[in-house]
């Protein structure tokens, strides 16, 4: 038993382990199962990933197994989805051929650990989004793992409603941007104040929308530090829980916004490439390309997204009380979204002057 | 009033040092991403003492209510229902940037001057 299991009073203590395999061998159709180490591998407060070793005797999926636990969180933003859900939108995703790691258990019941949670294979490498930007081997093959991350994205998009395990996704009734802004405001309603810029860079965004594309499922935090690498290449894309019914533009604009370069401002694909590498990827799967001139628009509903978020992020602190310095910290970059929204809105509309 | 003290925003400021100098170093990898939020807290806290964050907001608030009685809320509210927009408002955008630009003085000046605006 690691030191992680053993060091710290989390969720998934060693007495636990017992009741998890006998939950696990009907779930998955096994003889026995024994997890024969479980180990923290990060997260905190929010949520725990663990992983786990397990020895899978008889049924499919018999062998030797590294899997990663994921807890639910104890606090999560409105706009997410519970555990469950996720994990439906990640076996929609798996079955399609999309890169994730595959979906293996959910556990929905509170009393088999102390908290739901789910269980998927373990995916190799790291998600560190400064690291990955960072690393040399990336400048590399930078253009290579945008273009693959673009085909994958394509390949999530060409799932469309109605699918029947997806059933508590709300199809959007008027346009996704419509429905994303509405979102927002809704949001920011519920917290401490309204920001005059961020309800100008809303307005705009509902001036402006585009024509909308046919529905499809999108990620929704499709972005440089939600995706595995390992050694330059793509092994898993993560975190599912704001998956929903929406606008294709929606993840590559989210990918592509300022936010989400980590500093490397140049490559404007996730600071790992430009954004023709990663259309090129996304069009040489996709059903309807998409052309890099309809992104900027997109980019700037995902500054105002991560602007909303952060400021509901400080409201958690300024008006829920909880004591926490990082929460305060991202309460303080909502003008940081604000001030990258109005430049690219200005460069918008030089544009359409010239 | 010319007796010299010291300020609340230097004892910040050798706070921060010495959190740099002294304490950082001998942390283990484990703490330094704390350590790095409590010195970029003790900064923002620093330059939000001795920074104008308001002369912004009151220009565009005046500009548009009466002289003091215009709050930020009260101005998010009025954009949202589209009773203040640039045809109202001209400079409307700019002013809106220029606020956010004070806000950025205090707690990000190295993203305001990546962004190439002061």
């Amino acid at each position: 038993m690691s030191d992680a299991v053993k060091g710290r009073a989390r969720t998934l203590d060693q007495a636990k382990l017992p009741a998890l395999a006998a939950w696990l061998c009907p779930t998955i159709a096994a003889e026995h199962v024994a997890i024969t180490d479980a180990s923290l591998l990060g997260g905190g407060a929010v949520q725990e990933n663990w992983r786990l070793d397990v020895e899978v005797t008889g049924g499919p999926r018999a062998g030797r197994h590294h899997w990663v636990l994921r807890t639910d969180a104890a606090a999560r933003l409105s706009m997410s989805l519970g555990r469950p859900e996720e994990f439906r939108c990640i076996a929609a995703a798996f079955r399609a051929g999309v890169k994730v790691a595959e979906p293996v258990a959910l556990g929905e019941d509170a009393g088999i650990i102390g908290r739901p949670f789910m269980i998927q294979t373990l995916a190799t490498g790291s998600a560190q989004g400064r690291r990955i930007v960072r690393d040399p081997q990336i400048g590399e093959m930078g253009p290579r793992l945008a273009r693959e991350l673009g085909a994958e994205l394509a390949r999530l998009h060409k799932i469309r409603p109605p699918v029947t395990d997806l059933g508590f996704l709300d199809e959007p009734r008027r346009s996704a941007s419509h429905v994303a802004v509405m979102a927002l405001r809704e949001a920011m309603d519920a917290g401490s104040g309204l920001r005059p810029a961020l309800e100008f860079i809303f307005q705009w965004l509902i001036d402006e929308a585009p024509e909308p594309r046919p529905t499809a499922l999108v990620h929704g935090d499709f972005r440089t530090g939600n995706y595995m690498v390992d050694g330059g290449r793509l092994t898993a894309i993560l975190d599912w829980e704001f998956c929903h019914w929406g606008d294709p533009r929606e993840d590559l604009g989210w990918f592509s916004a300022r936010c989400w370069r980590f500093g490397v401002d140049d490559k404007t694909a996730g600071g790992i490439a430009s954004k023709a590498d990663l259309l090129a990827g996304y069009n040489s799967v996709a059903a309807e390309p998409i052309a890099e001139a309809e992104i900027a628009y997109w980019e700037v509903l995902a500054l105002a997204r991560w602007g909303a978020i952060a400021a509901l992020q400080g409201d958690r602190f300024l008006k829920d009380g909880e004591r926490s310095l990082e929460l305060a910290l991202t309460g303080l970059m909502p003008a940081e979204m604000e001030l990258d929204a109005l430049l690219a809105i200005e460069v918008i509309a030089k544009g359409r002057k010239t | 009033m010319t007796t010299k003290r010291i300020a609340p925003e230097d004892l910040i400021a050798l706070a921060s040092e010495m959190l740099r100098d002294e304490i950082v170093p001998v942390l283990p990898a484990g703490q330094r991403y704390a350590a790095a939020m409590i010195a970029n807290a003790l900064e923002i806290a620093r330059r939000g003492i001795t920074g104008d964050t308001e002369s912004a907001a009151w220009a565009l608030l005046d500009q548009i209510y009466d002289e003091g009685e215009g709050t930020l809320d009260q101005l998010a509210r009025d954009i949202r229902s589209g009773e203040i927009d640039t045809d109202t408002n001209p400079d409307l955008a700019a002013r809106l940037k220029a606020i956010v630009q004070a806000e950025l003085r205090v707690t990000n000046p190295r993203f305001l001057a990546s962004r190439g605006v002061r």
